[in-house]
């Protein structure tokens, strides 16, 4: 066997359309990159495919019951003419005894030939009998009614054993063929279950079924479901994109096709699809030579054959898949885990700090009230920071999952301003909620995050004094629902409005302070749950964010 | 040195500064602490100390807090109180679902702590609720079932009354959505929160001084409600 295909060391055997690369979470299609070193191919053309197999193929023992050949009857001849010559050497009174010899000769040989000889030998043997030994001599009349008899009952006793014996070998061809068939397939699956990869197997199946069946045969493997795109195929033969579309009917109907069908009954190759249950893992594609046939026995043994490689096929999907959710379940763990050791180190001692300035703040004088004052805002800002840094790392690892669920945009709003009462201080809000936009479908937890983030960026870019609006609705096509955050400050920068999303990315007129992750977090809370965050200018000055989501009319509680 | 009239605290929790601050906040001749630093200990003691309440910090050292609250549960019904760093909501429903009685979330506030802690051993210790429960103007009449406001009676509808009546019982601990869901629409309308919050802009428009800032009927986001009792 050699393989046609081998451009590169890598060989796709099952990819899909679009194969997903990012990282662990490899996206569900199934894919097989064969890196192992390919046989390079010869540089003979395609067509014709190579030299044949060096095994000698088992295709004569497929083929049933051998049929008599000219040597058989030459055999046959001979034993006639050396018993004819035996027999004139006895005396003519023996011509029974020579009857029985013959009648003898005719069993024996019926253990060695096939049935036409058998019947010429037992025809000729008769006739020459009557010829030559009995009475009259050298004419073929008989005389007695006696000779008659034993004429005609040496005749019966040859044709019977004929017959018989032809159907006794037959029977032993045939438990031959079937014994042969079951080591093939032995031998086939045996070498299929040692194959550690999908590879060694495909490689294996090729090789066996290329000796076995003298032909050449190629293998494609399909993406599970649905069976809509056929990548190349591996084997012994090319096969070309009208041959192709053959197999991909294969795959389709889950039928066989091509030559010996009565699909594409012109095709080259036969194709055979690897079915397992209702699914399809791929087609097996033989070739043999124009002139050469594959006989019923064989495409049943191309059946098992495929049926058997679509079982090791599937064994591999859900061993692939198995793999692939431990490793993404362990991924996830670790990654639970370490996001949970920082937050709790760092917000331990921050819960700290926070609780006893509280305590402080009660108990001591005006300045130090102040001070501790100050010692609260640091310690309230670090643990915002913090909170930054732990979402943004939640957001890169993928481990945030969105929670949708219906809320009261009211709640929404407030657990914002709660968490923003400080840095909005200085600024007033008006809040206007559409009486639509009451109840929306939305991730609590992280639209709060995006309008804090909002409220708060607005609060920082502009002068102390300047208001501040959030404004929620729904879009002019009802589809959309909108939380908008509007403000009176500088606005933003046209060059720099993609960049402002990009973490650590910080407006030109920006304070000191901050890490430039509030906006980028705001794009990925809201791409989590399915929506986008827009910048613009606001008529008559100011900048304007607003975060789009999908909206759905809630329907209203059974009464009661 | 105490009393014995003091409802005894265990907190189990492995960082020292938190223990310490909690000795602080709580100290205060209001409760007797005790502590355990680790899961294994927290257990041990809840058996032996037979304490009022218990403070559980879910990132324990040995074991996980959910853990231990499991394991707590199995024989013991001592109001628990969770305390972590972990904001995740699906963090504070598992350690609801598990038994715990109400969360705080780190940094906390002390106030905060004492009105919880109040709240969870309100229920190991009395055994008849008052009949009637009082919060801003609002006034519950549980066994005329009547609710008043400023003196005037306020119509609600049963179902209205029936959540009412739930977070009253539960007054100042949090109630998750799932358990109102199931109480008033029944087992398989735990995914009708739209219902749920339609029914709460409504008690709250009867209730609340400014229906749109809340002070009586809080949101926990993500989570449930909870009503803020005197």
């Amino acid at each position: 066997m050699f393989l046609c295909i081998g451009e590169s060391q890598t060989m796709n055997l099952a990819a899909t359309s679009a194969p997903h690369r990012d990282g662990l979470a490899g996206g569900n299609s199934f894919s097989w990159e064969f890196t192992r070193p390919m046989p390079v191919p010869p540089p003979s053309s395609p067509s014709d495919a190579g030299p044949a197999p060096a095994v000698p193929p088992l295709r004569s023992r497929f083929d049933g019951p051998a049929r008599s050949d000219w040597r058989e009857y030459a055999s046959v001849i001979a034993v006639v003419i050396a018993l004819t010559a035996a027999g004139t050497q006895v005396p003519e009174s023996y011509y029974t005894t020579v009857g029985l010899v013959f009648l003898l000769a005719i069993n024996v040989m019926s253990l060695r030939v096939g049935r036409g000889p058998i019947l010429t030998a037992g025809v000729l043997l008769a006739l020459i009998w009557d010829y030559r030994f009995v009475k009259p001599y050298y004419d073929i009349g008989i005389e007695n009614l006696h000779d008659a008899l034993l004429f005609i009952i040496y005749l019966i006793v040859a044709l019977i054993a004929g017959q018989f014996t032809t159907r006794i070998r037959a029977q032993a061809a045939n438990e031959r063929l079937l014994q042969e068939r079951a080591t093939a397939l032995f031998q086939f699956t045996r070498d299929l279950a040692e194959a550690k990869t999908l590879l060694e197997a495909a490689s294996a199946a090729i090789t066996q079924m290329d000796e076995l069946l003298g032909a050449r045969t190629a293998l494609a493997l399909a993406s599970p479901t649905p069976a809509t795109h056929l990548p190349r195929f591996i084997g012994s033969f090319f096969v070309y994109e009208r041959e192709r579309q053959v197999a991909m009917l294969a795959l389709q109907q889950r039928r066989p096709t091509g030559r010996f069908t009565d699909v594409r009954l012109t095709s080259e190759g036969y194709y055979v699809p690897l079915l397992r249950g209702d699914q399809a893992f791929g087609v097996l594609g033989v070739k043999v030579g124009p002139h050469d046939v594959l006989t019923r026995g064989q495409r049943e043994l191309l059946d098992a054959f495929a049926q058997q490689l679509a079982l090791i096929v599937e064994r591999d999907h859900l061993r692939a898949a198995s793999e692939r959710e431990k490793l993404l379940a362990a991924s996830e763990k670790l990654h639970r885990a370490l996001l949970e050791s920082v937050s709790h180190e760092l917000r331990t001692p921050l819960a700290v700090i926070t609780a006893t300035t509280e305590e402080l703040a009660e108990v001591n004088t005006p300045e130090q009230a102040e001070l501790v004052g100050e010692i609260r805002a640091a310690g309230q800002r670090l643990n915002r920071l913090v909170g930054n840094l732990l979402d943004q790392t939640r957001l890169e690892s993928g481990a945030l999952k969105p929670h949708v669920d219906w809320c009261d945009t009211q709640d929404i709003i407030n657990a914002a301003l709660e968490d923003t009462q400080e840095a909005m201080a200085g600024h007033p809000l008006t809040v206007q909620i559409a009486d639509e936009a009451a109840l929306v479908r939305a991730d609590f937890a992280l639209t709060e995050h995006i309008l804090s983030n909002l409220l708060i960026n607005a609060a920082w870019h502009t002068p102390l004094g300047t208001p501040v609006s959030l404004t929620v609705g729904i879009a002019a096509e009802g589809t959309r629902l909108f939380f908008q955050v509007a403000d009176r400050g500088p606005g933003f920068p046209k060059a720099m409005r993609e960049q402002l999303f990009h973490k650590f990315s910080r407006g030109p007129a920006a304070p000191v302070g901050g890490l430039g992750l509030g906006l980028s977090i705001v794009r990925g809370f809201a791409a989590a749950q399915g929506g986008e965050v827009v910048l613009d200018d606001q008529p008559g000055g100011g900048a304007c964010i607003t975060l789009y989501l999908s909206h759905t009319v809630s329907d209203n509680p059974p009464p009661e | 040195m105490t009393t014995p009239t003091l409802p005894r605290l265990l907190v189990i929790d492995d960082e020292v500064q938190i223990q310490r601050l909690l000795h602080h906040t709580l100290g205060g001749g209001e409760f007797q602490l005790h502590a355990a630093k680790t899961g294994q200990l927290g257990l041990g003691e809840a058996a032996s100390l037979q304490p009022d309440a218990i403070i559980l910090d879910l990132g324990l050292p040995d074991l996980d807090g959910l853990d231990v609250l499991r394991r707590l549960r199995e024989w013991s019904t001592t109001p628990v109180l969770v305390l972590t760093v972990r904001d995740g909501e699906e963090d504070i429903i598992a350690a609801l679902d598990a038994g715990a009685d109400d969360y705080l979330t780190k940094p906390f506030r002390g106030r905060e702590l004492h009105a919880r802690l109040r709240a969870i051993l309100r229920r190991g210790r009395t055994a008849t609720e008052p009949a009637v429960v009082r919060f801003g103007e609002i006034e519950v009449d549980l066994a005329a079932r009547l609710v008043r406001r400023g003196g005037q009676e306020l119509h609600l509808t049963s179902r209205e009354y029936a959540l009412l009546c739930l977070l009253v019982q539960h007054r100042g601990k949090v109630v998750t959505h799932r358990q109102i869901l199931r109480e008033l629409w029944g087992p398989n309308a735990e995914q009708k929160t739209n219902y749920l919050r339609a029914y709460i802009i409504r008690l709250r428009q009867k209730l609340e001084p400014k229906p749109g800032a809340p002070v009586h009927l809080k949101t926990e986001s993500g989570i449930g409600y909870r009503l803020m009792a005197d």
